[in-house]
């Protein structure tokens, strides 16, 4: 089975137990990259790959939890998987509550941790393709007019054309141009196709 | 210290009378022998027939030899009669002396005062006559003076002697017994007549330092005087802790004899072992109270190696159950297995000496490995408590010569005071500093904190039993640390930090044979 591309990441300041987490990733065709420090882990380049993030609590320097805390500040979306020798439940919590994806205490069953790696790279996988999407839907969003951009919330609440065009005070038929234009650029193949669009764009509802 | 202060005195006060008694012998082929004749001559029998008898024989002697020469030698007589006034007075005391006076008087002016061999004294030798007699009762007086001076003097000797609280005992050259005094018969069991003429290491010494002792006796020969702490026999067979100290008896610049003098020391010796005792069950009781404090710190040492091995074991087992199993990948797997299980060992190893409580042995150390291996055990301790951990340590330091689990235990306690004194801190960076550094004759290490220090006023306490600034702290820590550095020939102080903190620092000295 050949793996998709992807990156594991490890902070781990004990070198034992940094080996041990490289052989058995190794082991299921995993390469990850592995780092002794947090500050290791900013500083290096981290390619646009489904990744996650390996990540020791207590750490000399920046702790783990204060990584969690930087990446978030600085909107790098990566799924952690937190690792600890000694896992207190008020540490776990506020772990979980700053988004982690699983809270392991060492020594942990290796499967646990395999499935947490899974989960977590199929939801980055999930994550970097909607964040790509959207993406791609602003890009189209930014080719509309000012009059289609105009347009779009009206339609999207399931006002009729010519309610749209009593509205914005324009004649129904140019209102019909403007809309086929405006699916033509949203790259839309049906109506609700459009309607979903508007809501990954986040674009409100009208209310009539 | 005590014995050789000792030692000193008692050869001022024993030269002298050593001296005198060896001085009329100087010509004797066998200087013990001759001891012992004069032992026996300070022994005179007292009967006044003895002494009375003596003085008539020293006059009759004199008598004799004047009237060898007095046909060449008028005046002659006169040294012969009193040297015998003189002699009959030393041995026969005064009663004796005044005895051979009167009977030289009456003899003199028989022979020697015209006219001769007549009891009367012509007018014109009567001055002569009376200046003879004169001079006689002098010389007897001076005779029986120096006898009795001599008597008291060596009637003081001998009651110091006697009454030495120390065993003290007189041997010749050949190591025979010539005397002893009641402490050595008190101690060794032995009477005085069992003893004396036999040799002392046949008696006294347990076979084994037989050779030992042979040996110290040829030094003490050469002019070494002996100071040492050994093992006797007594008579019972049983054996005895003693501080002994030897040296020899000097005249006209040779050794004539050894006194040797012994210290019963069995119960100082167990008073002390007592002490030891009692001070490494108070140092061990420490050491199990700090290892109870850092119990999360050594859980999390122990918990790493451990997790890895898991680790790795799963690793191994995925390797091996893949088709074709990958045994390079489980190779390596095993390699970390064993590399951490050793390191698991090792942790497990420091903590059971820390935790042992028999003495270990005294080696030569590296200063920089106590302070490392101390602060792996307290490395989760510190970062739990978010203190920066700096090390400044010298390197290739020379080597000191120390107990390893006592000289952790000072580290340890140092380290756990500083992170106890850094606890409240909030306003500024908690920082444990440890500088090692090498001094001209010892090795120096640093323990600085940036916590709270302590109240001037407690300087002068704070290594107090008992003295504790922390609200669940027994107050031995420093008491404790500050004798094992003693123990091991060092210091240990404490400065206070600037602007804040505490600087303990302690210096260990540098092995003799370490470079």
């Amino acid at each position: 089975m050949k793996p998709s591309p992807n990156r594991v990441y490890v902070v781990e300041d004990d070198a034992s137990m940094r080996n041990a987490i490289k052989n058995l990733l190794r082991s299921v065709g995993l390469e990850p990259q592995l780092f002794a420090t947090a500050q290791e882990f900013l500083d290096a380049k981290r390619p646009d790959l489904p990744s996650c993030l390996i990540l020791d609590v207590r750490l000399p320097g920046l702790s783990g939890l204060d990584l969690q805390r930087e990446l978030s500040a600085a909107n790098i979306r990566i799924p952690i998987i937190f690792i600890t020798a000694h896992g207190d439940i008020p540490m776990s919590v506020r772990a979980m509550k700053a988004g982690a994806v699983e809270f392991l205490t060492k020594p942990f069953r290796d499967q646990d941790l395999l499935d947490a790696i899974q989960a977590s790279l199929a939801q980055d996988r999930v994550q970097r393709q909607k964040d790509s999407d959207v993406a791609d839907l602003q890009k189209r969003f930014q080719s509309l007019t000012a009059r289609e951009r105009e347009l779009l919330p009206l339609l999207i609440s399931g006002r009729s054309n010519k309610e749209i065009s009593a509205e914005i005070g324009t004649s129904e038929i140019t209102v019909k141009v403007h809309r086929g234009n405006l699916m033509r650029k949203m790259q839309a193949t049906s109506f609700a196709d459009l309607v979903r669009m508007a809501a990954d764009l986040g674009i409100p509802y009208t209310k009539v | 210290m005590v014995s050789a202060s000792l030692n000193r005195r008692i050869h001022f006060l024993y030269i002298p009378h050593i001296c005198m008694e060896t001085g009329t012998y100087s010509s004797a082929p066998s200087s013990a022998t001759l001891l012992r004749y004069y032992e026996a001559f300070m022994r005179i029998p007292e009967s006044p027939v003895f002494r009375y008898g003596i003085a008539l024989l020293f006059v009759g002697t004199a008598l004799g030899l004047s009237l060898l020469v007095h046909p060449s030698l008028p005046d002659g007589f006169l040294i012969f009669f009193l040297s015998a006034v003189m002699l009959a007075g030393w041995f026969g005391r005064t009663g004796a002396g005044l005895f051979a006076v009167i009977v030289s008087m009456v003899i003199v002016d028989y022979y020697f005062i015209p006219p001769y061999r007549a009891f009367v004294v012509e007018l014109d030798e009567l001055p002569y006559f009376l200046t003879f007699l004169l001079s006689a009762v002098v010389t007897s007086w001076l005779g029986s003076a120096r006898r009795s001076a001599e008597e008291k003097q060596k009637a003081h000797l001998d009651e110091l002697f006697e009454q030495s609280p120390e065993a003290i005992l007189l041997v010749d050259l050949h190591d025979r017994i010539l005397r002893v005094n009641k402490e050595f018969t008190h101690i060794f069991g032995y009477t005085i007549e069992e003893i004396v003429n036999r040799s002392s290491i046949d008696l006294i010494v347990p076979s084994e330092l037989r050779t030992e002792t042979i040996t110290a006796r040829e030094q003490l020969a050469h002019g070494k005087d002996l100071n040492i702490d050994t093992v006797r026999v007594r008579k019972d067979g049983s054996h005895i802790n003693v501080s002994e100290v030897a040296f020899p008896v000097v005249a006209s610049g040779k050794n004539i004899a050894y006194y040797i003098i012994f210290r019963d020391v069995t119960e100082s010796k167990r008073a002390l072992e007592e002490l030891q005792k009692a001070q490494a069950e108070l140092a061990h009781l420490s050491r199990i109270t700090t290892m109870g404090e850092l119990a999360a710190s050594i859980a999390h040492e122990m918990n790493q190696p451990i997790g890895a091995i898991a680790t790795n074991g799963n690793a191994a087992t995925r390797w091996l159950g893949q088709q074709p199993p990958d045994l390079v990948g489980a190779g390596e797997a095993l390699e970390c297995i064993v590399r951490d299980a050793n390191r698991a060992a090792q942790v497990i190893g420091r903590i059971r000496s820390l935790l042992k409580k028999n003495p270990t042995p005294m080696v030569h150390l590296d200063v920089n490995d106590i302070i490392q291996e101390v602060l792996l055990l307290t490395a989760y301790e510190t970062s739990r408590r978010h203190i920066a951990v700096m090390t400044q340590l010298e390197s290739r330091l020379p080597a000191i010569l120390g107990d390893r689990v006592q000289l952790q235990q000072v580290m340890l306690n140092l380290i756990m005071n500083s992170l106890d004194a850094m606890s409240a801190i909030t306003d500024r960076i908690r920082e444990l500093r440890i500088q090692s550094s090498r001094n001209p004759d010892c090795v120096l290490i640093h323990v600085e904190d940036s916590g709270h220090g302590w109240d001037p006023q407690y300087s002068n306490s704070i290594f107090d039993p008992f003295f504790t600034t922390k609200k669940d702290g027994i107050g031995m820590g420093l008491t404790i640390s500050r004798s094992i550095i003693e123990a091991h020939g060092g210091r240990l102080w404490a400065e206070r930090g600037a602007p804040y903190g505490a600087v303990l620092k302690f210096c260990l000295p540098i092995s003799a044979d370490a470079e």
